[in-house]
């Protein structure tokens, strides 16, 4: 199944993130950021579903938690970048 | 026992406190070294910690709060990252050396606003003329000593007109008196977890408002490629393994005081100082550094004898189970502002815990020790 990874500038501000979503609803949960993909190694990201990625990003925006970059997993585990 | 040195590190802690830290011991590991269980049970108790003191001490996003291991830590990374050799940096006559100490390794010149004790209006004029073309101002809200509440509201106003970063030393003030970091508008405030925030020795916290430079570098759990400390805040100060249990004990003690009405605990511990002061009045040959009516006055009383040194008076009191702090308090330059280095004074300092049946005891005793032939 297709999820998205929205990549935060640090834990903190994944941890700030996910319990943002999850006050309005929506399934938010911290994880490590793949590094094949980011390439920095030790990055948090929060994982939401497809149908909740315009939602949560909007969201992240208005409380100044703006993702650093978005990344789509697909179902066979293959991750690239979401162009802003 | 009796214990009377909450200015060096309050003893009694509300029961939740330790309770905290071994559950913490317990049951997390360490917040940003993974994202199993354990790791994020600590992640969210550090950052549960960091947003009740944003909260508490009005310090914006949370990011804003770092943890350090103590007071000593966040001045020198405050310092260090404003002051560069041969800056003038002004500073009261009532800094500790944790703040004296880190000025002169860094080579600065040091101006002293001296003022006399007690005298808040000396005190912003001293700070009024010393102010002029200084790269920062270092300021205490209470002296460690003699527990002299400094203008600091107005101190910082002064500051922000002359656009000088101030760094504020709140150690013997925070969790006791107001401190409201948006309205002070200070570069930095540094504090102590343990003391009258009533959390576990090896805790800090540094309210940042300014650019940084780390003191310590090293692991963050964050962009562990780059080989240079991230550009962001809280990791780019807070190399290292988190003192987690410390961390989730100190989240206790705020919630503690943040239980209290405003200002109850700042009462108290007035009304001890009245209470101790009273009992004491009238020792012959003992000198006690009071405020007039306690206006410029925490919950801290120096005192000297003219026939007992400091150290002694102290021991004795400490054999009666009376425990208290003498000699220089690590401030000599608050010594020599009052004119007590030779000397020392014996410290009494006061804490939420402390009752006035405990404080009067303490002053019979002294009544006792000094009135002995």
């Amino acid at each position: 199944m297709l999820h998205y990874l929205l990549m935060c500038r640090s834990l903190t501000y994944a941890q700030r993130a996910s319990r943002a979503l999850e006050r309005i609803g929506i399934s938010a949960i911290i994880t490590k950021a793949p590094k094949s993909a980011t390439g920095q190694g030790c990055n948090y990201c929060v994982k939401v579903s497809e149908k909740n990625l315009t939602r949560s990003i909007a969201a992240l925006v208005d409380a100044g938690l703006g993702p650093t970059k978005v990344f789509l997993v697909t179902g066979e585990g293959s991750v690239s970048e979401v162009p802003g | 026992m009796i214990y009377l040195d909450s200015a060096a590190t309050s003893l009694q802690k509300p029961k939740e406190v330790p309770l905290a830290v071994s559950r913490a011991m317990s049951m997390m590991a360490s917040p940003g070294r993974g994202c199993h269980r354990p790791a994020m049970m600590a992640a969210d108790c550090v950052l549960n910690c960091r947003m009740l003191l944003a909260s508490y001490f009005n310090a914006g996003e949370p990011e804003n709060v770092i943890f350090t291991f103590n007071a000593t830590h966040g001045l020198n990374i405050a310092i260090n990252s404003l002051v560069s050799k041969g800056d003038k940096v002004v500073i009261s006559g009532y800094e500790h050396n944790s703040v004296t100490r880190p000025l002169k390794a860094l080579g600065a010149e040091t101006f002293i606003a001296k003022s006399r004790l007690f005298d808040k209006y000396d005190a912003l004029e001293a700070f009024k003329q010393a102010l002029p073309g200084a790269k920062c101002a270092v300021c205490t809200h209470v002296s460690n000593v003699f527990g002299f509440i400094l203008p600091i509201r107005e101190i910082a106003g002064l500051c922000r007109e002359l656009s000088v970063p101030l760094v504020i030393d709140a150690s013997q003030s925070a969790g006791i008196l107001p401190v409201d970091f948006k309205e002070l508008g200070a570069a930095f405030i540094a504090m102590p977890g343990h003391k009258g925030l009533l959390g576990p020795q090896g805790t800090g916290v540094l309210l940042c408002g300014h650019d940084t430079k780390p003191v310590l570098f090293g692991g963050t759990g964050s962009n562990s490629a780059d080989s240079l400390m991230p550009d962001f805040l809280p990791d780019r100060l807070e190399a290292g393994t988190h003192n987690v249990s410390g961390v989730a004990g100190l989240a206790q003690g705020l919630r503690f005081i943040m239980s209290k009405p405003k200002n109850a605990i700042s009462r108290h511990e007035s009304g001890l100082c009245r209470a101790f002061a009273e009992k004491t009045r009238g020792i012959t040959g003992l000198k006690m550094f009071l405020s007039e009516n306690f206006s410029a006055q925490a919950g801290v009383i120096s005192v000297m004898s003219d026939r007992i040194a400091s150290d002694e008076l102290a021991e004795r009191l400490g054999k009666e189970g009376i425990c208290v702090r003498a000699g220089l308090h690590c401030s000599p330059l608050a010594h020599e502002t009052v004119g007590t280095a030779e000397q020392g004074t014996v410290r009494f300092s006061f804490s939420p815990f402390n009752t006035v049946a405990e404080v009067s005891y303490a002053a019979d005793t002294l009544k006792k020790i000094l009135n002995k032939p």
